[in-house]
Protein backbone atom coordinates (compact mmCIF):
# COMPACT_ATOMS: atom_id res chain seq x y z
CA UNK A 1 0.00 0.00 0.00
CA UNK A 2 1.78 2.61 -0.84
CA UNK A 3 -0.56 5.59 -1.84
CA UNK A 4 0.85 5.91 -5.41
CA UNK A 5 -1.82 6.34 -8.09
CA UNK A 6 -4.42 7.17 -5.72
CA UNK A 7 -6.20 10.36 -6.07
CA UNK A 8 -4.24 13.20 -4.15
CA UNK A 9 -7.16 13.82 -1.41
CA UNK A 10 -4.83 14.42 1.47
CA UNK A 11 -1.85 16.17 0.22
CA UNK A 12 -2.63 20.04 1.62
CA UNK A 13 -4.34 19.73 4.93
CA UNK A 14 -4.97 23.51 6.41
CA UNK A 15 -2.73 25.05 9.34
CA UNK A 16 -3.71 24.34 12.72
CA UNK A 17 -5.82 21.43 11.06
CA UNK A 18 -4.80 18.02 13.36
CA UNK A 19 -5.55 15.71 10.29
CA UNK A 20 -8.02 12.93 11.05
CA UNK A 21 -5.46 9.62 10.14
CA UNK A 22 -2.57 11.66 11.67
CA UNK A 23 -4.84 11.62 15.02
CA UNK A 24 -5.36 7.72 14.69
CA UNK A 25 -1.99 6.67 14.26
CA UNK A 26 -0.69 8.36 17.47
CA UNK A 27 -2.94 5.53 19.02
CA UNK A 28 -0.87 2.94 17.24
CA UNK A 29 2.30 4.89 17.69
CA UNK A 30 1.62 5.37 21.54
CA UNK A 31 2.05 1.10 21.82
CA UNK A 32 0.16 -2.38 22.44
CA UNK A 33 -2.66 -0.28 24.79
CA UNK A 34 -3.23 2.80 21.75
CA UNK A 35 -3.08 -0.27 19.38
CA UNK A 36 -6.61 -1.43 21.71
CA UNK A 37 -7.63 1.84 21.09
CA UNK A 38 -7.28 1.40 17.58
CA UNK A 39 -8.28 -1.66 17.38
CA UNK A 40 -11.46 -0.33 19.16
CA UNK A 41 -12.55 2.35 17.10
CA UNK A 42 -12.27 0.64 14.22
CA UNK A 43 -14.32 -2.29 15.27
CA UNK A 44 -16.69 0.48 16.62
CA UNK A 45 -16.86 2.18 13.30
CA UNK A 46 -17.51 -1.76 11.22
CA UNK A 47 -20.26 -2.15 13.88
CA UNK A 48 -21.83 1.12 13.17
CA UNK A 49 -21.59 0.33 9.42
CA UNK A 50 -23.68 -3.09 9.53
CA UNK A 51 -26.05 -1.02 12.28
CA UNK A 52 -27.10 1.22 10.02
CA UNK A 53 -29.41 1.07 6.88
CA UNK A 54 -27.95 0.38 3.58
CA UNK A 55 -29.29 3.34 2.35
CA UNK A 56 -27.35 5.29 4.96
CA UNK A 57 -24.02 4.52 3.48
CA UNK A 58 -23.94 7.24 0.49
CA UNK B 1 -0.75 58.03 28.86
CA UNK B 2 -1.92 57.17 25.53
CA UNK B 3 0.15 54.84 23.62
CA UNK B 4 0.98 56.17 20.24
CA UNK B 5 -0.49 53.96 17.46
CA UNK B 6 2.39 54.77 15.03
CA UNK B 7 5.24 52.48 14.22
CA UNK B 8 2.54 49.68 15.26
CA UNK B 9 4.08 46.51 12.54
CA UNK B 10 2.65 43.05 12.39
CA UNK B 11 4.82 40.72 11.85
CA UNK B 12 4.29 39.08 8.35
CA UNK B 13 5.23 35.60 9.76
CA UNK B 14 2.13 35.47 12.74
CA UNK B 15 -1.00 34.89 11.37
CA UNK B 16 -1.85 31.45 11.04
CA UNK B 17 -3.74 31.09 14.68
CA UNK B 18 -5.83 33.91 14.09
CA UNK B 19 -6.33 33.72 17.90
CA UNK B 20 -2.85 35.39 18.41
CA UNK B 21 -0.59 37.82 16.77
CA UNK B 22 2.92 39.22 17.20
CA UNK B 23 3.49 42.47 16.50
CA UNK B 24 6.53 44.46 16.66
CA UNK B 25 6.60 47.79 18.08
CA UNK B 26 9.00 50.29 19.36
CA UNK B 27 11.67 47.66 19.45
CA UNK B 28 9.60 45.02 21.17
CA UNK B 29 8.06 42.17 20.39
CA UNK B 30 4.42 41.98 21.26
CA UNK B 31 1.98 39.47 21.14
CA UNK B 32 -1.48 40.52 21.14
CA UNK B 33 -4.40 37.98 22.63
CA UNK B 34 -8.26 37.43 21.85
CA UNK B 35 -10.19 36.31 24.65
CA UNK B 36 -10.33 33.04 24.37
CA UNK B 37 -6.11 32.88 23.86
CA UNK B 38 -5.99 35.33 26.70
CA UNK B 39 -8.30 32.72 29.02
CA UNK B 40 -5.71 29.65 27.91
CA UNK B 41 -2.83 32.41 28.22
CA UNK B 42 -3.89 33.43 32.19
CA UNK B 43 -4.04 29.32 32.66
CA UNK B 44 -0.72 28.71 31.59
CA UNK B 45 0.85 31.95 33.08
CA UNK B 46 -0.41 30.08 36.53
CA UNK B 47 1.21 26.96 36.02
CA UNK B 48 3.70 25.45 37.53
CA UNK B 49 4.94 23.65 34.39
CA UNK B 50 4.99 26.78 32.35
CA UNK B 51 7.29 29.02 35.54
CA UNK B 52 9.65 26.09 35.28
CA UNK B 53 10.02 25.96 31.22
CA UNK B 54 10.30 30.14 31.61
CA UNK B 55 13.38 29.67 34.39
CA UNK B 56 15.16 26.76 32.61
CA UNK B 57 14.63 28.99 29.29
CA UNK B 58 13.08 26.66 27.57
CA UNK B 59 10.88 29.17 26.63
CA UNK B 60 11.13 32.77 25.51
CA UNK B 61 10.66 35.03 28.20
CA UNK B 62 6.83 36.18 28.62
CA UNK B 63 5.13 38.49 30.30
CA UNK B 64 1.58 40.24 30.20
CA UNK B 65 1.13 44.36 29.85
CA UNK B 66 -0.80 45.49 32.46
CA UNK B 67 -2.30 47.70 31.96
CA UNK B 68 -4.06 46.14 28.52
CA UNK B 69 -2.79 48.60 25.76
CA UNK B 70 -6.20 49.92 24.40
CA UNK B 71 -4.98 51.12 21.05
CA UNK B 72 -5.21 47.73 19.52
CA UNK B 73 -7.44 44.72 19.00
CA UNK B 74 -6.81 42.71 21.50
CA UNK B 75 -7.90 41.10 25.17
CA UNK B 76 -4.81 40.78 26.26
CA UNK B 77 -0.94 42.00 25.11
CA UNK B 78 2.18 39.80 26.18
CA UNK B 79 5.80 41.34 25.79
CA UNK B 80 8.22 38.49 24.57
CA UNK B 81 11.90 39.24 25.32
CA UNK B 82 13.95 39.09 21.68
CA UNK B 83 15.59 36.43 20.01
CA UNK B 84 18.97 37.86 18.84
CA UNK B 85 18.87 37.06 15.47
CA UNK B 86 15.67 34.95 13.56
CA UNK B 87 16.85 32.05 11.94
CA UNK B 88 14.69 29.45 9.89
CA UNK B 89 15.02 25.79 10.40
CA UNK B 90 16.52 25.45 6.52
CA UNK B 91 19.21 26.88 8.07
CA UNK B 92 20.14 25.14 10.94
CA UNK B 93 22.66 21.95 10.95
CA UNK B 94 21.09 18.56 11.50
CA UNK B 95 22.51 18.34 15.51
CA UNK B 96 20.05 21.76 15.50
CA UNK B 97 17.28 20.18 14.16
CA UNK B 98 17.49 17.17 15.75
CA UNK B 99 17.72 19.66 19.48
CA UNK B 100 14.80 21.62 18.27
CA UNK B 101 12.59 18.50 18.14
CA UNK B 102 13.64 17.14 20.89
CA UNK B 103 12.98 20.75 23.26
CA UNK B 104 9.87 20.52 20.95
CA UNK B 105 8.76 17.15 22.53
CA UNK B 106 10.19 18.14 26.13
CA UNK B 107 8.00 21.39 26.51
CA UNK B 108 5.01 19.28 25.01
CA UNK B 109 5.54 16.27 27.54
CA UNK B 110 5.73 19.09 30.31
CA UNK B 111 2.68 20.83 29.40
CA UNK B 112 0.79 17.37 28.67
CA UNK B 113 1.57 16.03 32.47
CA UNK B 114 -0.06 19.60 33.66
CA UNK B 115 -2.98 19.45 31.63
CA UNK B 116 -2.23 21.74 28.59
CA UNK B 117 -1.02 21.07 25.29
CA UNK B 118 0.65 22.75 22.08
CA UNK B 119 -2.08 23.30 19.03
CA UNK B 120 0.81 22.76 16.24
CA UNK B 121 4.19 21.29 16.52
CA UNK B 122 5.90 23.05 14.17
CA UNK B 123 10.38 23.92 13.57
CA UNK B 124 8.89 27.36 12.93
CA UNK B 125 8.17 27.55 16.93
CA UNK B 126 11.74 26.79 18.03
CA UNK B 127 14.31 29.92 17.91
CA UNK B 128 18.06 29.97 19.17
CA UNK B 129 19.96 31.84 21.70
CA UNK B 130 23.08 31.00 20.32
CA UNK B 131 23.33 27.33 20.59
CA UNK B 132 20.70 26.50 22.59
CA UNK B 133 17.62 26.25 21.62
CA UNK B 134 14.09 28.27 23.06
CA UNK B 135 10.43 27.36 22.62
CA UNK B 136 8.99 30.97 21.31
CA UNK B 137 5.25 30.07 20.73
CA UNK B 138 3.94 30.88 23.63
CA UNK B 139 0.69 31.45 21.86
CA UNK B 140 0.31 27.89 20.68
CA UNK B 141 -0.31 26.71 24.47
CA UNK B 142 -3.99 25.72 25.62
CA UNK B 143 -5.51 23.44 28.03
CA UNK B 144 -5.64 19.75 26.95
CA UNK B 145 -9.08 18.23 26.02
CA UNK B 146 -8.97 14.63 27.47
CA UNK B 147 -8.98 11.79 25.39
CA UNK B 148 -7.76 13.83 22.60
CA UNK B 149 -4.06 13.27 20.47
CA UNK B 150 -1.65 15.45 20.09
CA UNK B 151 -2.91 18.05 17.32
CA UNK B 152 0.18 19.47 16.49
CA UNK B 153 1.56 15.50 15.40
CA UNK B 154 1.35 15.63 11.94
CA UNK B 155 3.48 19.22 11.78
CA UNK B 156 6.01 17.69 13.85
CA UNK B 157 6.61 15.01 11.58
CA UNK B 158 6.14 17.28 8.25
CA UNK B 159 8.65 20.11 9.73
CA UNK B 160 11.09 17.80 12.17
CA UNK B 161 10.86 14.30 11.97
CA UNK B 162 10.73 13.67 8.61
CA UNK B 163 13.66 15.98 7.53
CA UNK B 164 15.73 14.21 10.18
CA UNK B 165 14.60 10.76 8.78
CA UNK B 166 16.18 11.84 5.27
CA UNK B 167 18.89 12.95 6.71
CA UNK B 168 19.43 10.63 9.37
CA UNK B 169 18.43 7.24 7.23
CA UNK B 170 19.28 8.33 3.17
CA UNK B 171 22.07 10.81 4.06
CA UNK B 172 20.45 13.43 2.10
CA UNK B 173 20.99 17.35 3.58
CA UNK B 174 17.20 17.94 5.05
CA UNK B 175 17.72 21.85 4.13
CA UNK B 176 16.16 21.93 0.84
CA UNK B 177 13.69 19.96 1.70
CA UNK B 178 12.71 22.71 4.38
CA UNK B 179 13.57 25.78 2.10
CA UNK B 180 11.25 24.39 -0.91
CA UNK B 181 8.20 23.19 1.40
CA UNK B 182 7.14 25.80 3.91
CA UNK B 183 4.83 23.06 5.59
CA UNK B 184 7.44 20.78 5.50
CA UNK B 185 7.65 17.01 3.92
CA UNK B 186 4.52 15.41 3.25
CA UNK B 187 3.54 11.72 4.28
CA UNK B 188 2.81 10.62 0.79
CA UNK B 189 6.21 12.13 -0.40
CA UNK B 190 8.12 10.13 1.91
CA UNK B 191 6.19 7.22 1.28
CA UNK B 192 7.81 7.43 -2.30
CA UNK B 193 11.69 8.24 -0.59
CA UNK B 194 11.01 5.16 1.95
CA UNK B 195 10.08 2.21 -0.58
CA UNK B 196 11.30 -1.51 -0.52
CA UNK B 197 13.25 -2.56 2.27
CA UNK B 198 14.05 1.67 3.83
CA UNK B 199 10.63 0.86 4.83
CA UNK B 200 12.33 -1.21 7.87
CA UNK B 201 14.33 2.09 9.15
CA UNK B 202 13.68 3.09 12.57
CA UNK B 203 10.56 5.27 12.75
CA UNK B 204 9.29 4.78 8.78
CA UNK B 205 7.08 2.60 9.29
CA UNK B 206 5.02 3.58 11.47
CA UNK B 207 5.65 7.71 11.44
CA UNK B 208 5.78 7.65 7.69
CA UNK B 209 3.84 4.49 5.83
CA UNK B 210 1.36 3.18 8.57
CA UNK B 211 0.98 7.69 8.83
CA UNK B 212 0.42 8.47 5.15
CA UNK B 213 -1.84 5.47 4.65
CA UNK B 214 -4.52 6.33 7.69
CA UNK B 215 -4.29 9.95 6.48
CA UNK B 216 -5.44 8.50 2.79
CA UNK B 217 -8.34 6.08 4.75
CA UNK B 218 -9.66 9.40 6.44
CA UNK B 219 -9.51 12.03 4.26
CA UNK B 220 -13.46 11.77 4.54
CA UNK B 221 -13.59 12.26 8.00
CA UNK B 222 -13.47 15.31 9.84
CA UNK B 223 -11.55 15.93 12.69
CA UNK B 224 -14.05 16.22 15.22
CA UNK B 225 -15.68 12.74 13.98
CA UNK B 226 -12.30 11.35 14.49
CA UNK B 227 -11.71 12.72 17.96
CA UNK B 228 -14.91 12.26 19.16
CA UNK B 229 -14.20 8.41 18.05
CA UNK B 230 -10.99 8.09 19.58
CA UNK B 231 -12.36 9.49 22.86
CA UNK B 232 -15.01 6.91 23.08
CA UNK B 233 -12.97 4.18 22.39
CA UNK B 234 -10.72 5.19 25.24
CA UNK B 235 -7.53 7.68 24.39
CA UNK B 236 -6.33 8.80 26.85
CA UNK B 237 -3.36 11.33 28.82
CA UNK B 238 -1.22 8.53 29.28
CA UNK B 239 -1.38 7.31 25.56
CA UNK B 240 -0.59 10.90 24.18
CA UNK B 241 2.32 10.78 26.87
CA UNK B 242 3.30 7.55 25.78
CA UNK B 243 3.55 8.65 22.13
CA UNK B 244 5.60 11.58 23.38
CA UNK B 245 8.14 9.21 25.14
CA UNK B 246 7.77 7.07 21.38
CA UNK B 247 8.81 9.75 19.76
CA UNK B 248 11.76 11.18 21.96
CA UNK B 249 13.33 7.93 21.78
CA UNK B 250 13.12 7.67 18.25
CA UNK B 251 14.50 11.50 18.07
CA UNK B 252 17.46 10.38 20.04
CA UNK B 253 17.87 7.55 18.02
CA UNK B 254 18.87 9.24 14.76
CA UNK B 255 22.15 10.55 16.30
CA UNK B 256 23.09 10.69 13.09
CA UNK B 257 26.42 12.61 12.13
CA UNK B 258 27.19 14.02 8.58
CA UNK B 259 30.40 12.86 7.16
CA UNK B 260 33.68 14.57 6.50
CA UNK B 261 33.52 17.03 3.49
CA UNK B 262 36.50 19.04 1.98
CA UNK B 263 35.33 22.22 4.41
CA UNK B 264 35.57 20.09 7.63
CA UNK B 265 38.80 20.24 7.67
CA UNK B 266 39.64 23.57 6.00
CA UNK B 267 41.94 25.07 9.07
CA UNK B 268 44.00 22.34 9.40
CA UNK B 269 44.41 21.94 4.99
CA UNK B 270 44.33 25.53 4.31
CA UNK B 271 47.58 27.30 3.21
CA UNK B 272 48.36 29.66 6.28
CA UNK B 273 51.13 29.78 8.55
CA UNK B 274 50.84 30.03 12.49
CA UNK B 275 52.15 34.16 11.61
CA UNK B 276 49.11 34.40 9.49
CA UNK B 277 46.77 33.50 11.55
CA UNK B 278 47.99 35.32 14.67
CA UNK B 279 47.98 38.41 12.83
CA UNK B 280 44.54 37.92 11.59
CA UNK B 281 42.87 36.75 14.56
CA UNK B 282 44.83 40.15 16.04
CA UNK B 283 43.34 42.41 13.31
CA UNK B 284 39.98 40.56 14.11
CA UNK B 285 39.90 40.98 17.69
CA UNK B 286 40.91 44.72 17.33
CA UNK B 287 38.59 45.48 14.86
CA UNK B 288 35.27 44.12 16.78
CA UNK B 289 36.54 45.20 20.20
CA UNK B 290 36.78 48.94 18.42
CA UNK B 291 33.37 48.62 17.09
CA UNK B 292 31.60 47.49 20.78
CA UNK B 293 28.83 45.55 21.48
CA UNK B 294 26.59 44.75 18.73
CA UNK B 295 25.82 41.94 16.07
CA UNK B 296 28.73 40.54 14.30
CA UNK B 297 27.82 38.48 11.29
CA UNK B 298 30.91 36.11 10.39
CA UNK B 299 30.68 34.79 6.69
CA UNK B 300 32.26 32.39 5.58
CA UNK B 301 32.70 31.07 9.60
CA UNK B 302 34.16 27.14 9.26
CA UNK B 303 35.42 25.75 12.40
CA UNK B 304 34.20 29.43 14.47
CA UNK B 305 37.79 30.73 14.97
CA UNK B 306 37.05 34.27 14.21
CA UNK B 307 33.20 33.81 15.69
CA UNK B 308 34.61 33.09 18.61
CA UNK B 309 37.15 36.15 19.04
CA UNK B 310 34.31 38.44 17.87
CA UNK B 311 31.75 37.06 20.75
CA UNK B 312 34.69 38.30 23.30
CA UNK B 313 33.44 41.67 22.59
CA UNK B 314 29.97 41.38 20.85
CA UNK B 315 26.75 40.77 22.43
CA UNK B 316 25.88 37.98 19.44
CA UNK B 317 27.51 36.49 16.58
CA UNK B 318 25.87 34.88 13.77
CA UNK B 319 28.35 32.50 12.19
CA UNK B 320 27.23 31.63 8.83
CA UNK B 321 28.90 28.63 6.96
CA UNK B 322 27.47 26.84 3.35
CA UNK B 323 29.09 23.24 4.34
CA UNK B 324 25.96 21.31 6.71
CA UNK B 325 28.77 19.08 8.27
CA UNK B 326 31.13 21.75 9.30
CA UNK B 327 28.06 23.58 10.48
CA UNK B 328 27.16 20.53 12.30
CA UNK B 329 30.47 20.54 13.89
CA UNK B 330 30.48 24.14 15.22
CA UNK B 331 26.96 23.45 16.82
CA UNK B 332 28.00 20.40 19.25
CA UNK B 333 30.94 22.18 19.73
CA UNK B 334 29.32 25.18 20.72
CA UNK B 335 26.20 23.49 22.27
CA UNK B 336 28.55 21.08 24.60
CA UNK B 337 30.51 24.49 25.84
CA UNK B 338 26.99 26.13 26.40
CA UNK B 339 28.03 28.96 24.44
CA UNK B 340 24.98 31.52 24.31
CA UNK B 341 26.11 33.92 21.74
CA UNK B 342 26.86 32.50 19.20
CA UNK B 343 24.58 31.04 16.22
CA UNK B 344 26.28 28.91 13.37
CA UNK B 345 23.63 28.93 10.54
CA UNK B 346 23.90 26.95 7.28
CA UNK B 347 24.09 28.87 4.30
CA UNK B 348 25.28 29.38 0.92
CA UNK B 349 26.36 32.65 0.38
CA UNK B 350 25.84 32.89 -3.03
CA UNK B 351 22.17 31.21 -3.05
CA UNK B 352 21.14 32.71 0.54
CA UNK B 353 17.67 32.29 2.06
CA UNK B 354 14.82 34.18 0.20
CA UNK B 355 12.06 35.17 1.39
CA UNK B 356 9.40 32.27 1.31
CA UNK B 357 5.96 31.81 2.12
CA UNK B 358 2.59 33.88 1.68
CA UNK B 359 3.81 36.64 -0.22
CA UNK B 360 7.50 35.71 0.23
CA UNK B 361 7.54 37.29 3.57
CA UNK B 362 6.15 35.06 5.83
CA UNK B 363 9.72 33.79 5.96
CA UNK B 364 11.82 36.52 6.19
CA UNK B 365 14.87 36.54 3.52
CA UNK B 366 18.39 36.76 4.86
CA UNK B 367 19.44 39.83 3.53
CA UNK B 368 15.99 41.26 5.70
CA UNK B 369 17.09 39.51 8.95
CA UNK B 370 20.95 40.29 8.65
CA UNK B 371 21.73 43.77 9.07
CA UNK B 372 25.15 43.90 11.69
CA UNK B 373 27.16 46.11 13.40
CA UNK B 374 30.54 44.02 11.87
CA UNK B 375 30.75 41.87 9.02
CA UNK B 376 33.23 39.57 8.96
CA UNK B 377 34.43 37.87 5.39
CA UNK B 378 37.62 36.53 6.23
CA UNK B 379 38.92 33.88 2.91
CA UNK B 380 35.69 34.15 1.50
CA UNK B 381 35.71 36.93 -1.14
CA UNK B 382 37.94 34.79 -3.73
CA UNK B 383 35.49 31.80 -3.50
CA UNK B 384 32.76 34.23 -4.83
CA UNK B 385 34.82 36.51 -7.31
CA UNK B 386 36.41 33.71 -8.62
CA UNK B 387 34.94 30.32 -7.85
CA UNK B 388 31.27 32.20 -8.27
CA UNK B 389 32.01 34.62 -10.83
CA UNK B 390 30.01 36.82 -8.75
CA UNK B 391 31.57 40.00 -10.23
CA UNK B 392 34.08 41.96 -7.56
CA UNK B 393 32.05 45.26 -7.08
CA UNK B 394 28.85 43.25 -6.28
CA UNK B 395 30.77 41.22 -3.71
CA UNK B 396 31.56 43.85 -1.78
CA UNK B 397 28.01 45.96 -2.14
CA UNK B 398 26.56 42.48 -0.84
CA UNK B 399 29.08 43.21 2.25
CA UNK B 400 28.06 46.91 2.60
CA UNK B 401 24.70 46.32 2.21
CA UNK B 402 24.89 43.76 5.13
CA UNK B 403 26.44 46.28 7.48
CA UNK B 404 24.56 49.28 9.22
CA UNK B 405 25.29 53.03 8.48
CA UNK B 406 29.03 53.37 10.57
CA UNK B 407 29.42 49.77 11.31
CA UNK B 408 32.62 47.43 9.85
CA UNK B 409 32.85 45.34 7.61
CA UNK B 410 36.67 43.57 7.98
CA UNK B 411 37.52 41.69 4.75
CA UNK B 412 39.95 39.60 3.59
CA UNK B 413 41.80 40.05 0.35
CA UNK B 414 43.45 37.12 -1.14
CA UNK B 415 45.78 37.88 -3.75
CA UNK B 416 45.93 36.52 -7.58
CA UNK B 417 49.27 34.68 -6.10
CA UNK B 418 48.18 32.95 -3.11
CA UNK B 419 48.10 29.87 -3.57
CA UNK B 420 44.34 29.24 -2.84
CA UNK B 421 43.10 32.13 -5.26
CA UNK B 422 45.87 29.92 -7.87
CA UNK B 423 44.06 26.91 -7.04
CA UNK B 424 40.67 28.44 -8.13
CA UNK B 425 41.80 30.27 -10.89
CA UNK B 426 43.39 27.22 -12.70
CA UNK B 427 39.60 25.72 -12.86
CA UNK B 428 38.41 28.80 -15.00
CA UNK B 429 39.66 30.03 -18.49
CA UNK B 430 42.93 31.89 -18.33
CA UNK B 431 42.57 35.97 -18.42
CA UNK B 432 38.46 35.36 -16.72
CA UNK B 433 39.21 37.31 -14.10
CA UNK B 434 41.34 40.73 -15.29
CA UNK B 435 40.05 43.44 -12.44
CA UNK B 436 41.10 40.49 -9.45
CA UNK B 437 43.85 42.83 -8.45
CA UNK B 438 44.73 44.58 -4.91
CA UNK B 439 44.63 48.09 -6.56
CA UNK B 440 41.36 47.36 -8.31
CA UNK B 441 40.40 45.51 -4.82
CA UNK B 442 41.00 48.83 -2.77
CA UNK B 443 39.68 51.08 -4.90
CA UNK B 444 35.98 49.26 -4.80
CA UNK B 445 36.66 49.81 -0.75
CA UNK B 446 37.15 53.34 -0.80
CA UNK B 447 34.17 53.83 -3.00
CA UNK B 448 31.94 52.05 -0.36
CA UNK B 449 33.47 53.23 3.01
CA UNK B 450 36.88 54.82 4.41
CA UNK B 451 39.53 51.77 5.38
CA UNK B 452 40.51 52.24 8.90
CA UNK B 453 42.73 49.71 9.20
CA UNK B 454 44.80 47.36 7.30
CA UNK B 455 47.59 44.91 7.35
CA UNK B 456 49.47 42.40 5.13
CA UNK B 457 49.60 38.58 6.26
CA UNK B 458 53.21 37.85 7.22
CA UNK B 459 53.02 35.10 4.13
CA UNK B 460 52.57 38.39 1.93
CA UNK B 461 49.53 37.17 -0.27
CA UNK B 462 46.70 38.25 1.76
CA UNK B 463 45.53 41.55 3.01
CA UNK B 464 43.04 42.48 5.96
CA UNK B 465 41.31 45.22 5.54
CA UNK B 466 38.33 47.26 8.09
CA UNK B 467 36.58 49.27 6.03
CA UNK B 468 33.63 51.77 8.20
CA UNK B 469 30.90 51.43 5.75
CA UNK B 470 29.20 54.67 4.67
CA UNK B 471 31.86 56.85 6.96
Amino acid sequence: MTGEGRELAVTHLAYLDAGSGSLIVQAVVGGVAGVAVAAKLYWRRLVARFRRQPTDQG
Amino acid sequence: MALPDTGLRDEPGSFRDPGNRVFHRAGEVLRGLDERSARDWRALAASDFFRDLLANGQVCGTQELFPTPVDVPWAAVLRHERVPFVSHPYEWSYGMLRDAALLHLEVLRAALAAGFTTKDGSAYNVQWRGARPVFIDVGSFEAARDGEPWAGYRQFCQTLLYPLLVQAHLGLDFQPFLRARIDGIEPDQMRRLFGGARRWRAGVLTHVHLHGAMQDRNAEASTSAVRAQLRAAGYSRELALATVRGLVKLVRRLDHRPGESHWSDYQRTCAYSVQDRQAKEHFVDRAVATMGPGRVLDLGANDGRYARIAARHADHVVAVEQDPAVVDALYRALRDEGERRILPLVMDLADPSPGGGWRGVERAAFAERAQADVVLALAVVHHLAIGRNVPLPEVLDQLAALTVTGGSVVVEFVHPEDPMARRLLANKPDGLFPDYRREAFESLLAARGRVVARTELPSGTRTLYQVVVGG
